[in-house]
């Protein structure tokens, strides 16, 4: 059987410590973005459930098992919460949202949940987008910019790349690292071209860890453009999927001469806490 | 409202319905800087050439690298789209539609042609003198064309019919300063670019009555976040419509084919090139002619606080050179007055929903009521 290497781990959690039958306020986010979905339950102001799951063909179905098993068993439904936000590029297919919030808005909000209040500015990494979001020291987001037009270079194409090399997705970053000095940096991060390119490195002579490095670095690269078109300022944070991507996130520490802050949050979960906390924000507003 | 919207998508059979009608020529020009009453005077229907929403499968071999806009309106030309215009003028712009202009002269070698020199620096010293000689010789060779002189009271007369234009334009526009804005953004654009397409006469009696039922129509209880638009010239609606479905509004915008088209008027004088002159070269100043004194960005400002927007959409079209020179200026003086904007690249398409996250987040992040704690 061939091994799919460009699976990522799924993950679930629910709390047993909380008793969410106590809380005053339930409320719920889910992001459903190209690849991924991530469903988080909140109550009060404290991460109750989550579940980030493949964002299957069927929007609907996905926002519903992602919801399903960040409930766990823990007896609650979705009737038990108060109000739901979804976010992300199928927000829209979320049958049980109160809310649609784009986004910027809650990676910068979740951001701030995840790292702390001294986050400045939010690199949202995801499947197809690249979001930088500079934001008030109080919080609002201030300025944003995204990737034109083209997925290149992001999520999907670390997918693509990591069946090429058959390497497992979640080694590749630390595996590309170990090459001591980078090498010249593909000339593309097209999927297509880059494939292309890479197997021309082998052909040079390249070793798998080399090919992983000149690829990183190209992306590295290119997400450092539309960074810098925010004047990025220190704190700075990752989100996404490719935030936990060693490979990108320390070259482009590197190039904008940053630290980025760590947490022991997943950094995929940033979309739907911030849709959660905008909801909790919502209902108390109401 | 609804016949501006027709006449905008209905445009090159509202041309040929004119010319059956009147008889008259039709005159196609590129660059917001050609001199409409010359042409008006001289009883031919002045008509811009605007983009539309078109498969390009054309033009690869003529204009590659060229913006969409431009190639678009080559596309046209050689798909017959444009088969009623007579004449081609274009009045010195950009490079893309010069481009446009030439390669498409090389189609459609029989029509009339005129190229008028418009100085980059339009504040320069002889500027003014340059561009009235020029208008003299565009004034010659469309006589010669028609073999009809161009009189004295047909100029006074088309200097009128196009200022009473932009005042009526300016008094659509005035509606929007409101709090609560009768007319929304997609509706005066769609009456701005449609005033391009027609007989300005005809545009002006339309105006006067959708003016007077403005005045009895109810705005918006939802007066939402207002927005100006600033950028490359547009021929559509996409993206006020896109805004106003998201509850916004674009409550004024700083584009050629926009308030830049009838912002200011002629001053009458009695060498009456010159005052055409000075009014081509006193309009907005577009990206591409705001070179030695820079009153693009104070005009931008001026009009942002004026019609009290919250924030600034800067969609530039991808390839579109002048504005991609200017936008960093732009941006600085934006920066520096602690204006919110957002920047963005289009095609002649809009990208739907990546457009759609961009706006939604845009207009998010003005709100009041989504302050992050």
């Amino acid at each position: 059987m061939t091994q799919d290497y460009w699976r990522w781990p799924e993950s679930t959690w629910t709390s047993k410590d909380i008793d969410w039958k106590n809380s005053s306020t339930i409320t719920a986010g889910v992001d459903i973005g190209s690849n991924s979905t991530q469903a988080v339950v909140m109550c009060d102001n404290s991460l109750f459930g989550y579940a980030n799951l493949r964002t299957g063909p069927d929007y609907r179905e996905s926002a519903g098992q992602a919801m399903k098993q960040a409930l766990g068993k823990s007896g609650m439904t979705i009737r038990d919460i108060k109000y739901t936000v979804a976010t992300g590029w199928g927000s829209r297919n979320v049958a049980f949202a109160q809310k649609i919030v784009d986004e910027v808005n809650c990676h910068a909000r979740g951001a701030r949940f995840i790292y702390g209040s001294s986050v400045k500015t939010v690199v949202d990494l995801g499947a197809q987008t690249c979001k930088a979001i500079r934001l008030y020291d109080w919080g609002r987001v201030s300025d944003f910019m995204m990737n034109d037009k083209c997925a290149t270079g992001m999520g999907r194409g670390i997918e693509v790349m990591a069946d090429l090399l058959q390497v497992p997705i979640q080694e590749m970053g630390e595996r590309s690292l170990t090459v001591g000095k980078d090498p010249e940096p593909v000339s593309t991060t097209c999927y297509d071209f880059a494939n292309t390119e890479a197997i021309g490195l082998f052909r040079e002579g390249y070793k798998e860890n080399e090919v992983l490095a000149a690829y990183l670095f190209a992306i590295a690269w290119r997400i450092h453009g539309t960074v810098g078109k925010v004047n990025p300022e220190k704190e700075l944070a990752f989100t996404g999927g490719l935030a936990k991507n060693a490979g990108i996130v320390k070259r482009l520490e590197r190039d904008m001469k940053m630290t980025a802050l760590t947490s022991e949050y997943d950094p995929q979960l940033a979309g739907a806490i911030g849709a959660a906390l905008i909801a909790r924000d919502t209902v108390e507003k109401d | 409202m609804e016949r501006f919207k027709e006449i905008l998508e209905d445009r090159h059979e509202y041309a040929r319905a004119w010319k059956k009608r009147t008889g008259g020529k039709v005159l196609g020009y590129y660059e917001p800087y050609m001199p409409e009453e010359i042409v008006y005077a001289a009883g031919i229907l002045p008509v811009r050439l605007l983009s539309q929403h078109e498969p390009d499968d054309t033009t690869d071999r003529q204009m590659y690298g060229n913006c969409a806009c431009s190639r678009d309106l080559l596309n046209q030309f050689i798909k017959g789209r444009y088969d009623y215009v007579d004449g081609l003028v274009n009045a010195e712009g950009c490079q893309w539609m010069l481009n446009a202009f030439q390669t498409t002269l090389n189609f459609k070698t029989a029509l009339f042609n005129h190229y008028v020199f418009v100085p980059d620096y339009v504040d320069g010293k002889t500027s003014k003198d340059v561009m009235r000689s020029e208008l003299e010789v565009f004034k010659k060779a469309l006589e010669k064309w028609t073999g009809k002189a161009i009189t004295g009271s047909a100029l006074d007369h088309a200097i009128e019919v196009y200022n009473t234009n932009r005042r009526l334009m300016r008094q659509v526009y005035e509606l929007r300063r409101a709090d609560s804005p009768v007319v929304l953004g997609s509706e005066a654009m769609e009456m701005v670019l449609a005033s391009q397409v027609m007989d300005k006469a005809e545009m002006n009696d339309m105006l006067r009555d959708a003016i007077a039922k403005l005045a009895e129509r109810k705005p918006r209880s939802d007066t939402g976040v207002r927005l100006m638009l600033v950028g490359s010239p547009t021929s559509d609606v996409e993206l006020e419509k896109l805004v106003e479905s998201l509850g916004a509004n674009v409550v004024i915008d700083e584009i050629c084919t926009g308030s830049c088209y009838f912002w200011n008027e002629v001053i009458p004088q009695p060498d009456r090139l010159m005052a055409i002159s000075l009014r081509y070269l006193g309009r907005p100043h577009c990206a591409l002619k705001d070179n030695n004194w820079r009153r693009r960005p104070a005009h931008i400002y001026q009009l942002y606080e004026d019609f009290q927007a919250h924030g600034v959409i800067i969609a530039k079209q991808i390839y579109c050179h002048p504005h991609g020179t200017d936008n960093p200026l732009i941006w600085k003086v934006l920066r520096e007055r602690n204006i919110p904007f957002h920047y963005f690249e289009r095609d002649t398409t809009l990208p739907y929903e990546e457009t759609r996250l961009r706006m939604e987040a845009f207009i998010n992040m003005l709100k009041p009521e989504l302050v992050l704690k």
